[in-house]
């Protein structure tokens, strides 16, 4: 024992890492093996008989191990846009201008010690963020991200989103009543009073388009939408969109709505008492949240995975196999020129530059041009790769609007929100609703 | 192996080793001894449906280290009792301890953002008491400083207000403002803060070069920074919803509560010790007194963003009027006022800064009584407060623009 | 100066007034007893050839001797400052009538001036400390107020016991100064 303990404490902590993790991984992975040899057969079976479980649990799975990323990217664009709205810099030394910041403030807060208040209600308070995190992923699965990814077309699609997005209340109420503290019991209360009282407004705006299109499907709504970005429903029900979005700013307690989380007068709201991974939580689900209704707005609204302009269609078939022998010399010598081509510029061009430096320089172009090219050929050939790009690119177009509300606006006082809500946004839901359903009858 | 706990006790749930007091520590804000006063115990005893909400003295948005209680009914605020004290520095005892020149140092920090005029009250009461004439040029280098130091102020108050109603961009622009002008004052004082520049007789330093080029500089752009800046909030529909009709004053009741400065001239009354008790040079330069009617917190912000032009007009004046001459009265290094008591009072940007001196002959003050606006200006939020939601407790808060340090002297 | 103000002031309150009106540069100055708070008070802010409607400061002085209430006011009648010294209060029961009555902004001075010298205005609902914690027990600016010296030797005395009000006779030497300017 003594030798061991002597060679494990020679370790230095990278070294006692990998002595750890190696190991454990070698196993698995010839668990794995023997698994899949022995059993393999069996196992594909059973996945063919039961497709749609394997597919929801895919479906989950890839959300979940998604949701991290995305909240990332979001977080960091808050913080940048923000900080560039404020004509300051923002994140700035952690990776390139910043980016890997979020990161560490995720590692940051799972290393938080993570603690539960004297008299709070351990059960409750820990399902809390748990409640609020899964119904925000739930709600996602059926959200069309490209034709044919999607967790799931259901023909209530459109409902069954609403259905669970309303859930986050519950989750809301649980934080702010289980912390056992005045200001998370105001807070959950206002987010409780607000998302219902917001609710309304925005299932109203959406039944006109529900009436134009004749589907609460998902996918079927943006299958309405090919074509030129005059298909798009915002064109045929802008007053439906203009609810529809500040509903939803409302739903995701998102500025000038976020009186929920106000850090001016009630500390953090609701998760005010959470420290550590289950604030991660909470925190993550804001984001997601943000980053759902985006995509639910582009899907509605604003074509989903459709690009604005019908592009002609072009076929770029590579062929990998008719090259055959050609394959070595196409891989040996197109980097190597594409380096030194790129790169001559730099060194003819500018007498301050090494030669070795604008080999790297070339590279890096060469590298970048491949992807470029890569990227092009994919988007051309699969169309889930095409639909994938508008889908983030509007999704995240929707974003940056948000995160640009929030750096603008100051918030607004529960008694106004409440009062713009059943005043005025429902009124216009309804008068929304008419319309369309007059014009409807009227046209066909 | 079961253990009884001791009653009244359970283990805690983080750490199976410690044992948690089930009445440890009462969670109301409640005092734990009787109530000193009538107002203490009408304010103690709960009615139904009231809870007591405390925003303690770590908070993001009080001003400064200042403990409320409030008591709510659900989001409606019944009544309020602030607790000061947590900045108490204990200055009024120190200057007694101090020379004459060292108390201006002392009275520095008390209205730290504006600490100019801080020190303008004390050094005027002593220049009543010693009976100098402060030479022209002097009183004029403390006009073109201190209507700086206005500005500053509120930038201040413009980015503070509106970060408490939510909004995270107004107050970084007004910081850059606020930089600029620092640095200016920087440059002629040799602080960015606790500037420690006026003295007994005069000011400590001419102007120099490098403040005039940041001072020309900055008041090229300062007209159209100043709009700009405003107008991200003066248009702003949730902003100026927000603030309009909010804890409306009207003049009675501003008097009867002492406020002074811009909170009181936003009710009406156009009562401003530069034009009712005019001190320094004052008389000569040529400026209005911005007043609204409205008396509430919108009123009160307009109405000190008309106050930056009104200063920029200012400036501009004593610029173009500076006189030459000396900086300083000719004065013994060692003050020994002859014994009496002297009164000096101006108006800053939060209202009428006073100091009562009283000396008795020897190289310290006997008594220096500072009168600081903020603390006037914090009752009224008690009065003002009643019947508004707990949103707005903080918007009333800002818009009548406290400093916690010359709260708590 | 204003001469018509000392003219006005000895014509209204010559009987109260315990001593001459001091004028000085731009002050005017009145003593008075600490019964007569409220009257005179009342007859600055009310009676119009005074109406004194702006209270500027309410202090507490402590002479050495005595303490007493000073009081800044200012009026549009006239170019001076009017400061009211309401003198004589007795070191062991220092009592003054509020001035809440008329101004109830004068409400946190008068706390102030309780927690710092210790004098009562009789009238105020919420004459308790306002700087100093609840269980303090001395006036910091009275003039026999001084921090004990080995108060952190002390094992059981706590931050807030550890000033304590000795009666002039127990403190140092020089520590109590009696003039007559105040």
């Amino acid at each position: 024992m003594s030798a061991v303990s002597r060679t494990w404490d020679q370790l230095t902590l990278p070294g006692k890492f990998l002595a750890i993790v190696v190991p454990i991984l070698a196993v698995l992975t010839t668990g794995l093996i023997l698994v899949i040899v022995l059993f393999g057969g069996a196992i594909w079976n059973v996945i063919l008989a039961n497709l749609p479980v394997v597919r929801f649990i895919a479906a989950a799975t890839i959300l979940l191990l998604l949701s991290p990323p995305i909240a990332f990217v979001i977080i960091y664009m808050e913080m940048k846009v923000i900080a560039l709205m404020n004509l300051r810099l923002g994140p700035d030394r952690v990776g390139p201008w910043g980016t890997l910041l979020s990161t560490v403030h995720g590692l940051k807060v799972l290393m938080k010690e993570d603690f539960t208040p004297t008299r709070a209600d351990p059960v409750v308070f820990t399902w809390a963020p748990v409640v609020v995190f899964s119904t925000a992923i739930l709600s996602a699965l059926v959200l069309p991200f490209a034709p044919g990814l999607f967790g799931q077309d259901l023909n209530l699609g459109l409902l069954y989103f609403f259905a669970i997005g309303g859930l986050t209340v519950v989750g809301l109420l649980m934080g702010g009543w289980a912390s056992f503290n005045k200001y998370s019991l105001l807070g959950g209360l206002r987010s409780a009073a607000q998302i219902v009282s917001y609710e309304i407004p925005l299932t109203l705006s959406v039944v006109g388009l529900i009436i134009l299109a004749g589907t609460m499907s998902l996918n079927q709504i943006v299958q309405q939408q090919a074509g030129w970005f005059v298909n798009w429903f915002v064109i045929r029900q802008p007053l439906g969109f203009l609810i529809f979005v500040i509903a939803a700013t409302a739903e995701a307690n998102r500025t000038p709505f976020d009186l929920t989380e106000a850090d001016s007068e009630i500390v953090a709201g609701f998760a005010t008492e959470y420290s550590g991974m289950r604030f991660g939580f909470f925190f993550f689900a804001e984001y997601i949240g943000v980053f759902i209704i985006s995509a639910l707005t582009t899907v509605l609204y604003l074509g989903g995975w459709n690009a604005p302009i019908v592009l002609p269609h072009i076929v770029w078939a590579i062929d990998i196999g008719s090259l055959s022998g050609w394959i070595l010399a196409i891989v040996a010598i197109v980097p190597v020129l594409g380096t030194v081509l790129l790169g001559a510029p730099f060194f003819l061009f500018r007498s301050r530059t090494r030669w070795w430096v604008a080999l790297i320089v070339g590279f890096v172009l060469f590298n970048v041009l491949a992807v470029g090219l890569f990227g092009l050929w994919a988007y051309i050939s699969f169309d889930w790769v095409a639909g994938l790009f508008w889908f983030v690119g509007k999704t995240f177009a929707l974003v940056f609007v948000f995160v640009w509300l929030r750096g603008t606006l100051p918030r607004v006082r529960i008694d106004q929100l409440m009062g713009f809500a059943w005043k005025w946004l429902l009124p216009a839901a309804l008068l929304n609703l008419f319309v369309t359903a007059f014009a409807f009858v009227v046209v066909h | 192996m079961t253990t009884t706990l001791p009653p009244g006790t359970h283990v805690s749930g983080d750490d199976p080793n410690v044992l948690i007091d089930d009445d440890y520590a009462s969670y109301e804000p409640i005092p734990p001894y009787p109530p000193r006063t009538e107002r203490e115990a009408e304010f103690y005893t709960l009615g139904d449906g009231e809870m007591y909400l405390n925003m303690g003295p770590q908070h993001p948005s009080t001003h400064g280290v200042l403990r409320v209680v409030l008591k709510l009914e659900g989001e409606r605020v019944v009544d309020i009792d602030p607790v000061l004290g947590y900045l108490h520095r204990g200055v009024e005892k120190l200057c007694e301890n101090a020379d004459y020149h060292q108390t201006i140092s002392q009275v520095d920090p008390l209205e730290y953002v504006s600490s100019l005029f801080m020190e303008w009250g004390p050094v005027m009461a002593y220049e009543k008491l010693l009976d100098i004439q402060v030479p022209r040029r002097a009183e004029y280098i403390r006009v073109l400083s201190g209507e700086l130091n206005r500005i500053a102020s509120h930038a201040l108050f413009m980015g503070w207000f509106a970060l408490d109603l939510g909004g995270l961009t107004p107050i970084l622009w007004s910081f850059i403002e606020r930089d600029e002008i620092v640095e200016m004052l920087a440059a002629l004082t040799g602080q960015r803060m606790l500037f420690n520049y006026f003295r007994i007789g005069g000011v400590n330093g001419d102007l120099n070069h490098e403040f005039l080029s940041r001072l020309g500089d900055w008041m090229s752009r300062a007209v159209g920074q100043i709009d700009a800046n405003t107008k991200l909030l003066n248009e702003n529909e949730i902003f100026v919803r927000r603030a309009s009709g909010l804890g409306v004053i009207d003049t009675d009741m501003a008097l009867k509560l002492c406020m002074t400065g811009p909170n009181l001239r936003a009710t009406g009354l156009p009562y401003d010790i530069r034009r009712a008790h005019p001190y320094s040079v004052y008389p000569e330069l040529d400026f209005e007194v911005p007043t609204r009617s409205e008396g509430d917190s919108l009123a009160r912000y307009l109405l000190r963003m008309e106050e930056v032009k009104q200063s920029l007009r200012i400036i501009d004046q004593c610029l173009h009027q500076m006189p030459d001459g000396p900086i300083m009265a000719k004065l013994p290094r060692l003050l020994r006022p002859r014994p009496g008591r002297a009164w000096a009072a101006l108006e800053g940007p939060r209202g009428l800064y006073g100091a009562y001196a009283i000396s008795d002959g020897t190289d310290q003050p006997f008594r220096l009584k500072i009168h600081d606006p903020s603390f006037i200006h914090l009752q009224a939020v008690g009065a003002l407060l009643p019947g508004h939601l707990l949103a707005d407790t903080m918007a009333i808060m800002a818009s009548l623009d406290p400093i916690m340090g010359g709260v708590d002297k | 100066m204003d001469r018509a103000l000392k003219l006005r002031l000895e014509a209204r309150f010559g009987g109260v007034l315990r001593g001459p009106v001091r004028q000085r540069q731009d002050q005017t100055e009145i003593r008075i007893a600490p019964r007569d708070v409220t009257d005179v008070l009342r007859a600055l802010h009310d009676e119009p050839p005074f109406s004194f409607p702006v209270l500027a400061d309410l202090a507490g002085v402590d002479t050495g001797d005595t303490l007493q209430v000073v009081y800044h006011l200012w009026s549009g009648t006239t170019s001076d400052w009017l400061r009211v010294i309401a003198e004589g209060l007795p070191r062991e029961d220092p009592r003054v009538p509020s001035a809440t009555f008329l101004w109830k902004g004068a409400e946190w001075m008068e706390r102030e001036t309780y927690d710092m010298f210790g004098i009562v205005f009789e009238g105020n609902r919420d004459l308790r400390r306002i700087y100093m914690p609840a269980d303090y027990t001395s006036f910091p600016l009275r003039k026999d107020f001084y921090l004990a010296d080995d108060a952190a030797r002390s094992p059981g005395a706590g931050v807030r016991h550890m000033e304590r009000s000795h009666a002039p006779n127990d403190a140092v030497a020089g520590t109590v100064r009696r003039t007559g300017a105040a």
